[in-house]
């Protein structure tokens, strides 16, 4: 009858690192799968990117702060861009039955741009640079660093407030469909 | 890594974890609430940013005005007052995106366990959630 209470504990901590070891045979046994805070032999990303003291690890903070900053502000700068650079607008009216056997006009309008054009290729590239930088901070979210994650939060709400202020007040006052 | 049907699972946290059918079916129902608070904030936020535009309307025209000239004219002080309420309000945003930026993360997470039954709850969420909130979009 020796029954422990401190057997208890530490029962579900085997599974849990035997399932780590079959997860993350790939390669790197050291993923974590729940939040946890600290700075010691921390990996960000890339191979050499290793953080071991707290010094390292407010430089990271800041970066990953300035990079959510820096993602929300291009999603505000291509939307604009976008507005600014549709200006080739196309009317046509086509013929529909309506109520009573009489025949309406009815009259789509469509904004585009050419393939070819400038505005699109910058877009493009614009595009690609976003998707990169949202993988990237989905990345360092997938750390389950708490104080990364708190970076990354932290960053898109600034930005977010920042960048979507000048938006706010300039272009939906004039468009109410937005 | 593989997606397992499975009822053992620690979630996001480390005192989350789950070990038998009922802690899975409860930790499913989460998810899907939290999936369906996504979609909802998402739509909120939107409605949100149309009512505060819609109610602010006709002074924010003053105030591009103002801005636009150097001077301050005689009805400045309610103009300020308007630009602080304006502060607040997009303040408000901004705590509700940083919630729903979090949120995301969170599913993500989620779904990065591999369990199939916490994957199932996190689409259910995210149908139901849409279904119910973005009729409302457009509702005035």
């Amino acid at each position: 009858m020796a029954y422990n209470s401190t057997t208890v504990p530490h029962h579900h901590h085997p599974t849990t690192s035997a399932s780590h070891s079959h997860g993350g045979g790939m390669g790197n046994m050291m993923m974590h799968m729940t939040f946890y805070f600290g700075f010691k032999n921390v990996e960000l990303l890339f191979s050499g990117l290793v953080i071991n003291t707290a010094g390292e690890m407010a430089g990271a903070f800041v970066a990953v702060f300035l990079l959510a900053m820096f993602y929300e502000g291009l999603k505000i700068a291509r939307e604009s861009l976008l507005r600014k650079s549709q200006v080739s607008i196309r009317y046509n009216s086509m013929p529909v039955p309506g109520p009573n056997g009489t025949i309406l006009m009815e009259t789509h309008k469509t904004v585009g741009q050419q393939m070819l054009s400038f505005p699109h290729l910058l877009q493009t590239v614009l595009h690609i640079i976003q998707v990169v930088i949202s993988y990237f901070l989905m990345l360092i979210f997938m750390t389950y660093n708490g104080y990364l994650c708190i970076a990354v939060a932290a960053g898109a709400g600034t930005g977010y407030f920042l960048f979507s202020w000048k938006k706010a007040v300039v272009v939906d006052i004039t468009e109410h469909c937005h | 890594m593989h997606f397992i049907f499975s009822n053992e699972v620690v979630l996001l946290f480390d005192f989350w974890s789950v070990h038998s059918s009922a802690g899975m079916a409860l930790s499913v129902l989460v998810v899907l609430l939290l999936a369906v608070l996504y979609e909802s904030i998402k739509v909120g936020k939107a409605k949100l940013l149309y009512q505060a535009t819609v109610g602010m309307s006709i002074p924010t025209s003053q105030l591009t005005e103002e801005t636009d000239q150097d001077s301050s004219s005689s009805d400045s002080p309610p103009v300020s007052r308007i630009r602080l309420r304006w502060f607040f309000c997009h303040f408000g945003q901004s705590l509700i995106h940083v919630i729903q930026v979090v949120i995301g993360y969170f599913m993500m997470l989620a779904v990065m366990s591999y369990n199939t039954w916490i994957f199932f709850g996190v689409i259910l969420g995210s149908a139901v959630g849409y279904y119910l909130a973005y009729p409302l979009l457009s509702m005035v």
